[in-house]
C-alpha cells in the first residue's frame, strides 16, 4: 500500500512538472514569435534610439544569442527565480513587480473564494433539499442569469451603486493615494478593507452562481445513491442523513473545485482589477501587454501557470486521503 | 427512411416541443435574431452618427438616451445585436467543432494519442486564457470580426474537449460499439457514425452553452480593447461607456441596456443547453456527469 502511494505521488509530480515545462516553453516562444526587438524599443524610449545602446541592451538581454541558447538561458534563470528585467519600467526586475502585485490579487481572490464557497454550500444544499420548489427554481434561474453576465458588467454595476450613488467605498486603487508611512495599523487595515470591498463583492457575485448550481447537483447526485436509500430505510432522521452522509460526500468534489478555482482565479480577476484599477496581477498583465513588456508578460504567465499546476497537483495528492473510494492509480 | 424521420421527430418532441425551458430559450433567441436581421429598419438613427446632445437622458426622441459622443444608444444596441450574435454563434460553432473532434479522438482512442491531446489541454488551461487571447491578437496587424471568431474558437475548446472525452469514454464501453467493431467498422466511422449520434444531446447542450461563453469572451475582449474598432458590439459599448466615465456621469442608460442584452441572450442559450442535459440525463438514470 505504501509503495503504491509513493508511485502515485511520483507519477502525479512528474506529470505536473511535464505540464509546467511545456507551458513555460510556450511562454518562452510567444514573445519571440511576436517579433519586434525590445532592445530597440527601450533604446528609442530612453536613449533617443542610439544604436550602440540598443546593441548593449541586446547583449544584456541575451538577444544576440541563438534561439536554443536563449532557451537554455531562460530555463536556467527561471530555476534561479530570476524572471528578468521589465522593459517598460526599466530597469526594475520583473520579480519585484510581481511580488508587489501578487498580495493584492491573493487578498481579493482568497477572500471572495472562501465567502462565495460558504454561501454556495448553504444555498446549494437548501435548493437541493427543496428540489422543484419555488426557492429552488429562483436559485437556479438567477444563477444561470448571473453566469451569463459579463464579469466586468457586474463590476460596473457594483461600482455605480456602492461607489457612485451611495458613495460608501473608494472607487479605485487598493490604498488611498499619498498614504504616508506613519498611519496606525488599524487605520491601514480599515483602508485596505474599504478599498477591497467592491472588488471582493463583484468576484463573489460572479463566482457564486456556478458554485451554487454545482453544489446543488452534487447533493442531488448523492441523494440518488444506495447508501442514502439504505439510511432512509433504516429510519434515520433527515438531519442525520444530511450531516452524516450527504454533506460530507458532497463536499469532496467541491473541495477539488475549490483548489482548482484558486489556481485559475489569479488569472481570472483581470477585468475586475481593471474596473477598480486594483493593482494586482491582472492589471499588471494588462499594462504589460499594452506596453509590449514581454519579460513582465512572461513572468506573470509563469507565476499563474505555477499556481494552476501546483493547485491541481495538491488537489490530486490530497483527494485520495479525503475519499478512500478513489483508487490511487 | 420513414423510421428515421419518426425517430428524428421523437427527438424533437422530447427535447424541444415538450420542454418549456427550451421553448422559452428559443423564443428569446428568435426575438434577438429578428432584431439583428432587421437592424437597419428598426434602428431610429445611424448608430455612428454624432449629431445629438451628449449625455442626454432617455426621452421620447431617444428611448435609451445619448452617449458622451452624441450618438443614439438605442440604435447602437440594435446594431450591436448583429455583431454580438454573429461572433457568439460562429465562435461557439468553431469551439464545438474542435472540442468535439478532440474529445471524441481522445476519449475513443485513449492511449498515447489521448494522453498527448489531454496533456495539451492541461497546458493551455494552465495559462490565463483571456490574457493569452490578447497576446495572440497582438500578433495580428488589425482585428476583424473573422479574426475575433478564430481567436475565441481556437482557445476556448478546452473544457468542451474534456466534457466530450469523458462522455465518449463511457459510451465506448457500451454494446453497440463492440457490435460496430465486430462489423469491421474503422475508428473514424465508429466515432462519428456510432458514438457521435448517441451523445448528440450532450454535444448540442455543450454547443449552445459555449455560444454563451463565446459572447461573454467577446465582451471581455472588447472591454480590454481587443476587437474590430469599427464595429459596435454590446461589449464594445460597455467598454466605451466605462472609458468615458459613464459611471461618474451617472449615465446608467448607457451601461444597463447592453449589459442586460448580453445577459438575457446568454441566459436563453444556457436555458436550452441545460434543459437538454436534464432530459438526456433523465434518460440515462441521472448518471451523466460533465
Amino acid at each position: 500500500m505504501r509503495n503504491m502511494n509513493l508511485s502515485y505521488f511520483i507519477r502525479r509530480l512528474f506529470s505536473a512538472l511535464l505540464t509546467l515545462w511545456i507551458a513555460l516553453t510556450i511562454n518562452f516562444l510567444l514573445p519571440r514569435l511576436m517579433g519586434g526587438n525590445p532592445a530597440d524599443f527601450i533604446a528609442s524610449q530612453t536613449a533617443m534610439g542610439s544604436p550602440e545602446y540598443a546593441e548593449a541592451l541586446s547583449r544584456q538581454f541575451g538577444l544576440d544569442k541563438s534561439l536554443p541558447e536563449q532557451y537554455i538561458l531562460y530555463l536556467g534563470q527561471l530555476l534561479k527565480g530570476n524572471l528578468g528585467v521589465s522593459y517598460s519600467i526599466f530597469p526594475v526586475t520583473v520579480s519585484s513587480i510581481i511580488i508587489k502585485a501578487i498580495p493584492w490579487t491573493l487578498l481579493i481572490v482568497l477572500t471572495s473564494t472562501l465567502i462565495s464557497f460558504a454561501i454556495a454550500w448553504v444555498l446549494g444544499t437548501l435548493a437541493a433539499l427543496k428540489k422543484g420548489s419555488s426557492f429552488d427554481n429562483v436559485v437556479v434561474g438567477v444563477s444561470f442569469y448571473i453566469q451569463s453576465t459579463p464579469y466586468f458588467f457586474v463590476g460596473m454595476l457594483i461600482l455605480m451603486a456602492f461607489g457612485y450613488y451611495l458613495d460608501w467605498f473608494p472607487m479605485s486603487h487598493a490604498l488611498p493615494p499619498g498614504l504616508s508611512g506613519d498611519v496606525p495599523w488599524y487605520k491601514l487595515i480599515g483602508s485596505v478593507a474599504r478599498h477591497a470591498f467592491m472588488p471582493v463583492l463583484s468576484l463573489i457575485v460572479v463566482s457564486l452562481a456556478g458554485r451554487m448550481v454545482m453544489m446543488r447537483s452534487n447533493i442531488l447526485q448523492i441523494f440518488s445513491e444506495d447508501y442514502i436509500t439504505l439510511a432512509q430505510a433504516k429510519g434515520l432522521r433527515r438531519g442525520t442523513i444530511l450531516s452524516k452522509y450527504a454533506l460530507r460526500n458532497a463536499l469532496l468534489p467541491s473541495f477539488t473545485g475549490l483548489m482548482l478555482s484558486l489556481g485559475t482565479a489569479v488569472g481570472g480577476a483581470i477585468t475586475t482589477e481593471m474596473i477598480y484599477s486594483y493593482p494586482g496581477i491582472g492589471l499588471t498583465i494588462m499594462n504589460a501587454i499594452h506596453n509590449q513588456d514581454y519579460p513582465l508578460i512572461q513572468g506573470c504567465f509563469a507565476i499563474i501557470a505555477v499556481c494552476v499546476v501546483g493547485m491541481n497537483l495538491l488537489a490530486d495528492l490530497i483527494y485520495p486521503f479525503l475519499d478512500p473510494r478513489v483508487s490511487l492509480k | 427512411m420513414n423510421r428515421e424521420k419518426s425517430e428524428g421527430y421523437a427527438m424533437l418532441q422530447k427535447y424541444i416541443l415538450s420542454n418549456t425551458k427550451a421553448k422559452i430559450g428559443i423564443g428569446i433567441i428568435v426575438v434577438f435574431a429578428l432584431v439583428a436581421i432587421f437592424a437597419p429598419v428598426l434602428a431610429p438613427y445611424n448608430p455612428k452618427a454624432i449629431e445629438f446632445v451628449p449625455w442626454e437622458k432617455p426621452s421620447a426622441q431617444h428611448l435609451l438616451g445619448v452617449n458622451s459622443y452624441g450618438q443614439d444608444i438605442l440604435s447602437q444596441v440594435i446594431h450591436g445585436t448583429r455583431v454580438t450574435m454573429i461572433v457568439g454563434i460562429f465562435a461557439g460553432l468553431l469551439t464545438s467543432l474542435i472540442g468535439v473532434f478532440v474529445g471524441l479522438v481522445a476519449g475513443y482512442k485513449g492511449g498515447m494519442t489521448g494522453e498527448i491531446l489531454m496533456r495539451f489541454v492541461d497546458v493551455l488551461l494552465s495559462l490565463p486564457s483571456l490574457a493569452l487571447m490578447i497576446v495572440v491578437a497582438s500578433f495580428l496587424k488589425s482585428m476583424s470580426i473573422r479574426s475575433t471568431v478564430v481567436i475565441i474558437g481556437a482557445l476556448s475548446w478546452l473544457w468542451m474537449a474534456r466534457s466530450i472525452r469523458s462522455q465518449t469514454m463511457t459510451e465506448s464501453k457500451r454494446d453497440y460499439v463492440d457490435a460496430a467493431k465486430a462489423l469491421g467498422m474503422n475508428s473514424l466511422e465508429i466515432m462519428f457514425r456510432e458514438i457521435l449520434p448517441n451523445i448528440f444531446p450532450v454535444v448540442t447542450a455543450n454547443m449552445v452553452m459555449v455560444i454563451t461563453s463565446s459572447m461573454l469572451t467577446e465582451a471581455s475582449m472588447s472591454f480590454l480593447g481587443i476587437g474590430d474598432p469599427s464595429l459596435v458590439s454590446w461589449g464594445k459599448m460597455l467598454s466605451v461607456a466605462f472609458d468615458n466615465s459613464a459611471i461618474i456621469y451617472g449615465a446608467w442608460w448607457w451601461m444597463i441596456p447592453p449589459g442586460l442584452c448580453i445577459a438575457t441572450l446568454g441566459y436563453s442559450f444556457m436555458l436550452i443547453g441545460n434543459s437538454f442535459l436534464d432530459t438526456y440525463s433523465n434518460d440515462r438514470g441521472g448518471a451523466v456527469k460533465l
